[in-house]
């Protein structure tokens, strides 16, 4: 026989090495019907062992299968799906059309059938027919076989070394001679079901027993029908390796397919672990989602919630609730937000990996729902924050507004206090113009505080005007309270103007009545000092001593009269200021004390002096006339002494110069001057009388005190003076007269002599006033003859002018004249005349000078003369030498 | 002669000189005379002097009397035993 020769196209590709192992065994041909039988017996076997799950059975392999029915049944059964429908024909062309459908189904199984047809197998063909089912088998049971990436055949062996390997006695290294003592097939039922058998106990000498144990077990306990007869392995050398193949492929079904379920079963397990955690993955998301939102769902209103606190505190406080939500709170929740992400990721991750669909959250706890709720939830806290930062500023700034608003309202209540009481003083109805004025600057100073303080309110009404529009909590007292300031503001403000018109009306009434004052003080000061002049003037004591001083004093006062309607309107003038003033000052109601400053005169003073200068007017007349009449009588008194005086001034001067000319002149004797003098004596002693009366007018005059005269240059003292040098010159001209006779006589000067020299002298006196100058004199000597040096000349004037009077009278003249002759000493001739009294002595004694002189010039001696200090005197001697040189003011010493 | 001097003159009498005047005469007192070789010459006095002060008095106010009698009592108040006679001298100025 030869070998079927099968190409089974694998995707291992270990054909070729198979076809080798095959060709190995082309001796065992002698085998061939045990082959087939044990072929025939085990594939049967396999093909009952799954059709007994369609409920039908084989009992021949080459005659059950020749309609293909069974056929298109078994591979039903084996492959899980559905062949096309068979014909339901016992025609032969049936058989081989469902014989084609299996054959096709194989095919498309990718199997590539060689060498077997349907007709074959529907003839009964054996060989075919066990070829087509070892293909079957091959395709079925083996060829999916993969054992650490081997596959198939080699796969199955593969499986059946790594089983056994534990167990030292069995080595399996094929699919025929390996299975022999049995041991093989109980390792392997051993190693997956040790409860079955108890292969310790197993010998290796009993392949029967072990075999047979091995299929009963298989049978009873895993389902794998007996397939293979134990005598006939036992039996032949190299049992069919395709039978035990097949047989093998059972139990690799069996345990594989166990391990598979165990596998399976721990994939489902892990699968179903991989699920069930996915499932909690699934469940943990949707209820941390759930939760999330919950938590999101709660939380945004809060962050939503725009109610407004009303004060920073509260506010502040839920920032700190906010800021405690984003420190505390939140961090949590994000973090689960971020874990239910991760879980998401992981979970669809682990989904896909598991070749499972993708995780769809439910309705609303999806992905984009999460991420939009948390946007939103973001959202809603920055808006929160948001607004909670706008509303604490808005707090901060109304805070600060309601506290600025307080501190103004309080410092302009402050300084607005008590203002109201000072502006409705009524200081200034008792004040002076000055103190007016200094109100009038205070308020002034108080006007521009007031202006000061304008924009000061403004800005408190500024800030309640905003504290309204932000709406502060409190704002019901704000607005009281700026309402009271305003209308004390305008108050205020009323009533400084008020107070301003009254202290300019009160400064224009003062300053009026300062002006009048000022006005009565510029007129009355010097009607004051007018009267008071008038006063003295009109009591001025005068002294006049003329009647035109008195007239002239008349014409003023007259005059002055005539002043005096003016002087009197003036006062007018003046009292009515005054009563203007205090009218003023009544009609409204200057209730301060109204006291001129400029003046200190009042209008009583002022008619006082007044009425006085009336008086005086008339006063004054009468004084006037008074003198008037006194200077009258004066003037009559003065023409009085005038018209004398007149007279008897010429009458004395005629007989000065009468007797002036009778001395001056030559013709006649000295008696007959004499004479002639002598009846000028008594014509001047007769006219007596007449200056005795007027002495008599001088004496009314000096008694009227009437001091000048001016209807005569002669004055009373002239008179006199006139009147006694009259007399003395009549005196002294006669004396002169006498002296000159007794000169004459004494000297013996004859009258010729005499007239010489009173030529000369005359001839000399130049100025004819009866005696000589200095110089006269001189030239008069000269003329004599007399050859003068200096001291000749002043010797001579000594004696000429002892009195040094500068004029040398006629008797000098005459004197020196005739004494030039005469050789005189008279101190020696009074010496001598002593010397005989003192009988020679040197001395005189005191009774010698009481004996021989009268007692008066003896006394006279004695008392001037000084003592006599010569040798042989006696105590009490005078010298009278000494005593006569000094009578004579020469003294010899 | 203009220029005060003064002038001693020893005594005893007479010194040669005229004296002259007196506030009796109303005279200054003045010398009118001298002797030649007199005291007073040789004293270096001259006519027309005028006497201010005798003795160092001022003669104003003296009458003529006076004035003689001081020029005859002018001593120097010193009398030493050893002279026989009263020593004046006069001082003239």
């Amino acid at each position: 026989m030869t070998q079927i020769e099968t190409t089974v196209h694998y995707d291992n590709g270990y054909e070729d090495e198979y076809m080798l192992q095959e060709e190995e065994w082309d001796r065992d041909m002698l085998l061939d019907p045990a082959w087939e039988q044990q072929q025939r017996k085990t594939f049967t076997a396999w093909c009952n062992s799954h059709l007994r799950k369609a409920g039908t059975q084989i009992e021949n392999i080459e005659e059950d299968f020749r309609n293909g029915l069974k056929l298109m049944l078994l591979l039903e059964v084996i492959s899980g799906e559905r062949l096309p429908k068979p014909d339901r024909g016992k025609m032969r062309f049936h058989k081989i059309a469902n014989v084609n459908k299996a054959l096709d189904f194989i095919t498309s199984k990718g199997v590539k059938l060689v060498s077997i047809g349907a007709e074959e197998i529907v003839d009964g063909n054996v060989k075919m027919t066990l070829g087509m089912i070892w293909t079957i088998i091959l395709r079925f049971a083996i060829q999916d076989i993969s054992v650490e990436e081997t596959s198939a055949k080699e796969g199955l062996l593969l499986w059946c070394q790594r089983k056994t390997a534990p167990y030292r006695n069995v080595n399996v290294q094929n699919f025929h001679v390996s299975w022999k003592d049995g041991l093989a097939f109980c390792a392997l039922i051993h190693r997956h079901r040790p409860d079955l058998l108890d292969f310790s106990k197993l010998n290796k000498d009993d392949p029967l027993g072990n075999l047979n144990l091995a299929f009963d077990i298989a049978e009873k306990h895993l389902d794998i029908p007996k397939m293979l007869d134990a005598e006939d392995i036992i039996n032949t050398p190299k049992p069919d390796e395709r039978a035990i193949m097949t047989y093998v492929s059972c139990f690799y079904h069996a345990f594989a397919g166990a391990e598979q379920a165990e596998t399976a079963a721990n994939r489902i397990c892990k699968v179903l672990g991989v699920n069930q955690e996915n499932e909690k993955l699934m469940e943990e998301y949707e209820r941390l989602a759930s939760e999330l939102l919950e938590w999101i769902r709660r939380t945004t209103p809060w962050l939503e919630n725009r109610t407004p606190e009303k004060t920073m505190a509260e506010m502040q406080r839920k920032l700190e609730d906010f800021r405690d939500y984003r420190r505390q709170h939140k961090p949590p929740k994000v973090q689960e937000k971020c874990q239910l992400e991760i879980n998401f990721n992981t979970l669809q991750t682990k989904l896909r990996i598991s070749n499972r669909p993708a995780f769809m959250p439910s309705e609303g706890k999806m992905v984009s729902d999460i991420t939009s709720a948390w946007q939103g939830l973001e959202q809603a806290e920055k808006g929160f924050e948001e607004w909670l930062l706008t509303e604490i500023r808005r707090l901060e700034r109304l805070d600060h507004l309601a506290e600025k608003f307080r501190q103004k309202a309080t410092n302009h209540e402050n300084w607005a206090s008590g203002k109201e009481l000072i502006l409705i003083q009524k200081d200034y109805e008792t004040a002076t113009l000055t103190e007016v004025r200094a109100l009038l600057r205070k308020h002034e100073a108080f006007e521009s505080d007031l202006a000061a303080h304008q924009d000061r309110v403004e800005q408190i009404a500024a800030i309640a005007q905003e504290l309204n529009e932000l709406d502060y909590h409190d704002i019901a007292s704000v607005n009281l309270r700026c309402q009271s300031i305003c209308d004390l503001w305008d108050k205020l403000g009323t009533l400084t103007q008020k107070r301003r018109e009254a202290l300019e009306r009160a400064e224009k009434l003062l300053e009026t009545i300062d002006q009048l004052f000022l006005e009565f003080a510029k007129r009355s000061a010097p009607f004051n000092n007018w009267m008071e002049g008038a006063m003295e003037d009109l009591q001025d004591m005068f002294i006049v001593h003329t009647i035109e001083e008195v007239q002239s004093l008349i014409a003023a006062h007259e005059q002055f009269k005539a002043t005096m309607p003016e002087a009197d309107a003036e006062r007018q003038a003046i009292l009515g200021i005054h009563n203007e003033v205090q009218k003023i000052s009544q009609s409204y109601g200057i209730k301060a004390n109204i006291i001129n400053p400029y003046s200190t005169i009042t209008t009583e003073e002022l008619l006082n002096k007044w009425e006085k200068v009336k008086k005086l007017v008339p006063q004054r007349d009468g004084s006037l006339q008074e003198e008037m009449a006194r200077q009258h009588a004066h003037e009559r008194l003065r023409r009085q002494f005038a018209a004398q005086a007149n007279l008897i001034g010429p009458w004395i001067q005629a007989r000065m110069e009468e007797i002036g000319r009778c001395s001056l002149e030559i013709g006649g004797t000295l008696e007959d001057q004499m004479t002639q003098l002598k009846q000028m004596e008594h014509v001047i002693i007769a006219y007596k009388p007449n200056i005795d009366k007027l002495e008599g007018d001088h004496q009314l005059i000096q008694e009227s005190l009437v001091f000048d005269n001016k209807h005569t240059n002669y004055t009373m003292e002239h008179i006199r003076v006139g009147w006694e040098l009259l007399l003395t010159t009549i005196a002294r001209t006669i004396n002169e007269i006498e002296t000159q006779i007794l000169t004459r006589d004494a000297k013996g000067i004859s009258q010729q002599q005499m007239n010489e020299f009173r030529s000369s002298f005359n001839h000399f006196d130049r100025k004819k006033n009866g005696a000589m100058e200095t110089d006269d004199f001189r030239a008069c000597l000269i003329s004599m003859g007399y050859d003068l040096g200096e001291v000749e000349f002043a010797r001579i004037m000594m004696l000429v002018d002892p009195n040094a009077t500068g004029i040398v009278s006629f008797q000098s003249f005459i004197d020196f004249m005739t004494r030039e002759t005469a050789d005189t000493d008279t101190a020696d001739q009074v010496v001598a005349s002593f010397r005989i009294l003192a009988a020679d002595k040197p001395y005189i004694l005191v009774d010698e000078l009481r004996r021989e002189l009268p007692p008066e010039q003896a006394e006279y001696c004695i008392m001037r003369m000084p003592p006599y200090k010569g040798p042989g005197a006696p105590p009490g001697a005078l010298d009278y030498t000494a005593f006569s040189t000094a009578l004579y003011g020469e003294s010899d010493l | 002669m203009s220029g005060n001097y003064s002038v001693t003159l020893l005594g005893p009498a007479p010194w040669g000189f005229r004296l002259q005047g007196g506030k009796d005469f109303n005279m200054p007192l003045t010398i009118s005379r001298l002797s030649d070789g007199g005291k007073a010459a040789k004293g270096g006095v001259a006519v027309g002097d005028t006497v201010l002060s005798i003795d160092g008095v001022s003669t104003e106010g003296m009458n003529h009397l006076e004035a003689q009698n001081k020029i005859k009592n002018c001593t120097g108040n010193l009398k030493p035993p050893s002279w026989s006679g009263p020593l004046h001298s006069v001082l003239l100025e």
